[in-house]
C-alpha cells in the first residue's frame, strides 16, 4: 500500500492491467477509433495502445453525461391518462480515462448550468457515477488555446487522478479523495522518484510552451457587450458561416437540447436530443426563434460563451479544445473574432 | 500556368472588378487559420484583396454563399464549383448578369487525411505538403516523401471529368485536361466496395456509419445544391423526422436529401468533406450522379440554357407515367 501523501508513477506496460483492475468496479471508457473518428468508447479490454496515438477526442466526453440523444421517459395512453415510466438507468460507475484537461474543465463549466435553480436529473445522476482521470496533454493541437483561458495542458484541477506523461512512465497524482482510493487499491504503482519529480515539472513547462494560439481574455465581456449592437461587424464576421452544428454539437461546453415526443398509437417515448442556436429552428417549438438571421445566431454563440456564462456564472465558457477551429468545414476561427473586436472608437453607428 | 501566376492573375482580376464598380463583392479563398487550410474570404475591400489565394487546398463550394449575398459578386470557383453555379442558375435561384466568375482550371485538391494516414500524422505535425506535377510531396521533420497523386487526392477529384470551369467570365489559367479513366478505379473503390458487399453486409456497414451521425446538417449547409428555404427535416407540421440522431432517423434523412439533390449535385465533395465524423456521404451522392448519368444521360450543371433535370421531361419517354 502506497502511503496517499506520496507521488506515484505507472509504467506505461501496466496500463492495461490497471485499466482491466478498474473494469471490476467501473465501466472503463477510453478513447477509441471508428473509421477514423476519435471518440469515447467501452475499453475493450485487449490493451491501451490508444495511448501511442490519442490526441484528442473528436466527440467531447459531454456525451457521456449529455448524450446526443437520451429517452426521458416512456408513456403509455390508459383510457383517460398517460402512464409515466422513467427509463432504467444504471448505477455502475463510470471511469473516464484519459480525459484531457480543457475537457475536465467544460464538466466543471455544465456543471454550473445543471445544477443551478434547476438541477437537471439526467445530467447530475450521470456526473455522480463518472470518475474522471486526467492525462496532461503533451502534443497540443495547433487550434488549442487552453492557455489562454486560465487553464493549460497539465490542469488538474477537474479531475479525481491526474496522469502525466515522464517517457516509459506516467507520474500519478491524486487529486480528490475518491481518486485517492482508487490509487491506493492497486499495486500496479511504484513512489516516484525526485527525479521522476523534475521530468513531470520538465514535461508540464514544455507542454505549456506548445500551446502556441492566445487570445486576450482581458476585459472579452466589455468588449463583447460594448460592440453587441453593431450589426455591421457581426454581418462581416458571420458571413462565412454556413450555419451547421459542428462547433456547437463538438463544443464540450454547449449544452442546449430540444425535447421531441415520438408517438406511436398509445405508446411512445419522449427524448431529448442536442440542439444549437445555430439552427434557425431552434426555440420554434416553445415560441419563435428570436434569431432569424445568420449573424444574430452565431452573436449569440460567442456572446453566450464569452459575455453572458461569465455574467451568470464568473467563468468564460469556453476551454480553448480548439475543436470549433480544427473541425469547422469553413475554417471561422473564435480566436481571430476575439481578437479583432471593434473598439469603440470603430464602432459603426448604424445599430440593429 | 501554375497555382502561384493564377493567384496573381486572381488578385488583379479582383481588384479591378472591384475598383471599376463592376461587382460589390469578391468571393474567394485566403488561407486559413490552421496549416495547410484555406477559409472563404467575402469581401468588398480592395484592402483585402492581396489576401486571396489560389492553391490544392482551396476545398470549399463557394456557390453556396451566392443567394446570400446582396448585388453583383464576383466569385472564385473551381470546375465542380462552376457547374454548381450552372445549376442554381438552371434553377433560378440566382441571376447571371449579377455574377462574374473567375475560373480555376483546377488540377485537383490535396486530400489531408490521405496525407495523415500515409504519413501516420496529422496535419498539424507536418511541415510542408506541396503538389509537383504528378506527386505531392510532404515535408515532415525536415525529411521529404513523395507520394503520386492518385494516393493524395481526394477521391472525387481524381475522377474529375471537368475540372476546368464549366461557365466562366475570366479563366485564371491554361484549361486542365481530364484525367479520362486514368484514375476512375481509385476514385469510384469506395463505392463499388460497396457494391460488391452482399446486401446485408452493406446494410450492417451503412448502420454503424449512420450510427456516428450527429445531425449537425454540416453536409447540408455546406452543399449548394441544398438550396431549401425550410428543409423537410425541419418541418414540424408533419414531423417528418425527428431531430434525434437515431441511426434509422439519421440515413433517412441523409437518403431523402441525396434524392433531393440528384440532377443538382456535381460531385464537388463538399459533404463529406465537411462531415465531422467521416462518413462517406459521397458514396451515396456520386452512386446517385452515376445512376442519372446511366438512366437519364445527364450531367448536372453543364448548360444552363436547359431545364433542371427534375423539372424536365421528354414526350418520347419511354415510361407512361410522364406523359
Amino acid at each position: 500500500m502506497i502511503p496517499a501523501t506520496e507521488k506515484v508513477k505507472i509504467n506505461k506496460k501496466d496500463v492495461a492491467k490497471l485499466l482491466g483492475e478498474w473494469s471490476g468496479e467501473f465501466t472503463v471508457l477510453v478513447p477509441s477509433r471508428d473509421e477514423g473518428v476519435v471518440k469515447w468508447a467501452r475499453w475493450d479490454g485487449e490493451d491501451a495502445s490508444f495511448l501511442d496515438w490519442y490526441r484528442n477526442t473528436i466527440v467531447p466526453p459531454k456525451a457521456i453525461f449529455l448524450p446526443p440523444m437520451e429517452e426521458m421517459f416512456g408513456f403509455q395512453k390508459d383510457k383517460a391518462s398517460y402512464r409515466i415510466e422513467l427509463p432504467v438507468s444504471s448505477e455502475r460507475k463510470q471511469l473516464i480515462f484519459g480525459i484531457r484537461p480543457c475537457d475536465a474543465k467544460a464538466l466543471a463549466i455544465l456543471d454550473m448550468n445543471f445544477s443551478d435553480a434547476y438541477e437537471d436529473p439526467y445530467y447530475l445522476a450521470k456526473r455522480k457515477r463518472g470518475v474522471l482521470i486526467g492525462l496532461g496533454c503533451a502534443n497540443p493541437y495547433d487550434s488549442c488555446f487552453c492557455t489562454s483561458l486560465d487553464s493549460s495542458p497539465n490542469d488538474a484541477t477537474n479531475v479525481d487522478v491526474m496522469l502525466t506523461d515522464i517517457g516509459d512512465e506516467f507520474l500519478v497524482e491524486v487529486i480528490t479523495n475518491q481518486g485517492r482510493e482508487l490509487v491506493a487499491k492497486t499495486s500496479l504503482v511504484q513512489v516516484a522518484a525526485e527525479t521522476d519529480e523534475v521530468r513531470a515539472e520538465e514535461a508540464k513547462e514544455a507542454a505549456y510552451g506548445r500551446v502556441a494560439r492566445k487570445i486576450d481574455t482581458g476585459s472579452i465581456k466589455e468588449k463583447l457587450l460594448s460592440c453587441f449592437e453593431d450589426k455591421d461587424y457581426w454581418e462581416e464576421v458571420a458571413a462565412k458561416c454556413i450555419s451547421c452544428g459542428i462547433c456547437t454539437f463538438l463544443c464540450p461546453t454547449c449544452y442546449c437540447f430540444d425535447i421531441s415526443d415520438e408517438l406511436v398509437k398509445n405508446q411512445g417515448e419522449r427524448f431529448r436530443s442536442w440542439d444549437s442556436c445555430a439552427f434557425p429552428l431552434y426555440t420554434k417549438m416553445p415560441m419563435e426563434n428570436p434569431r432569424q438571421q445568420k449573424w444574430r445566431r452565431l452573436r449569440q454563440k460567442v456572446c453566450h460563451k464569452y459575455g453572458f456564462y461569465p455574467i451568470n456564472f464568473e467563468v468564460i465558457a469556453c476551454t480553448g479544445c480548439g475543436r470549433c477551429i480544427r473541425l469547422c468545414p469553413v475554417n471561422w476561427d473564435i480566436t481571430q473574432i476575439l481578437g479583432n473586436l471593434p473598439t469603440k472608437e470603430q464602432l459603426t453607428p448604424e445599430k440593429c | 500556368m501554375n497555382h502561384k501566376e493564377m493567384e496573381k492573375k486572381l488578385r488583379r482580376e479582383a481588384r479591378a472588378l472591384l475598383e471599376q464598380g463592376k461587382v460589390g463583392y469578391i468571393i474567394g479563398f485566403e488561407a486559413g487559420s490552421l496549416k495547410f487550410t484555406t477559409t472563404p474570404l467575402i469581401t468588398s475591400d480592395t484592402g483585402d484583396i492581396s489576401r486571396l489565394v489560389v492553391n490544392p487546398f482551396i476545398a470549399n463550394n463557394l456557390s453556396v454563399y451566392l443567394a446570400g449575398v446582396k448585388g453583383r459578386v464576383g466569385i472564385v470557383v473551381k470546375g465542380c464549383d462552376s457547374r454548381s453555379i450552372v445549376s442554381l442558375l438552371q434553377d433560378n435561384k440566382i441571376a447571371r448578369e449579377d455574377i462574374v466568375i473567375l475560373g480555376v482550371p483546377c488540377s485537383g485538391l490535396i486530400d489531408l487525411g490521405k496525407v495523415e494516414e500515409l504519413v501516420g500524422k496529422e496535419r498539424d505535425e507536418l511541415d510542408d505538403i506541396a503538389r509537383d506535377g504528378d506527386r505531392v510531396v510532404v515535408t515532415d521533420n525536415g525529411n521529404n516523401s513523395e507520394f503520386p497523386i492518385h494516393e493524395v487526392l481526394y477521391d472525387n477529384c481524381l475522377g474529375c471529368e471537368f475540372p476546368t470551369p464549366q461557365e466562366y467570365d475570366i479563366l485564371l489559367g491554361e484549361p486542365t485536361l481530364p484525367a479520362g479513366d486514368r484514375y476512375q478505379a481509385v476514385s469510384l473503390m469506395k463505392i463499388k466496395q460497396l457494391k460488391d458487399m452482399p446486401a446485408q453486409q452493406r446494410w450492417e456497414f451503412w448502420r454503424n456509419e449512420f450510427d456516428r451521425c450527429i445531425r449537425c446538417y454540416a453536409c447540408r449547409n455546406i452543399c449548394p445544391a441544398c438550396f431549401c428555404q425550410r428543409c423537410f427535416v425541419e418541418e414540424s407540421e408533419p414531423q417528418w423526422l425527428l431531430p434525434v440522431p437515431r441511426w434509422q432517423d439519421n440515413l433517412m434523412f441523409q437518403v431523402i436529401r441525396n434524392i433531393h439533390v440528384a440532377g443538382r449535385c456535381t460531385d464537388c465533395g463538399g459533404c463529406e468533406r465537411a462531415c465531422p465524423v467521416n462518413i462517406p456521404l459521397r458514396s451515396l451522392t456520386r452512386e446517385m450522379y452515376g445512376i442519372i448519368a446511366e438512366l437519364f444521360h445527364y450531367k448536372p450543371g453543364m448548360d444552363k440554357d436547359t431545364a433542371p433535370f427534375l423539372a424536365a421531361y421528354e414526350a418520347t419517354d419511354t415510361e407512361d407515367f410522364v406523359r
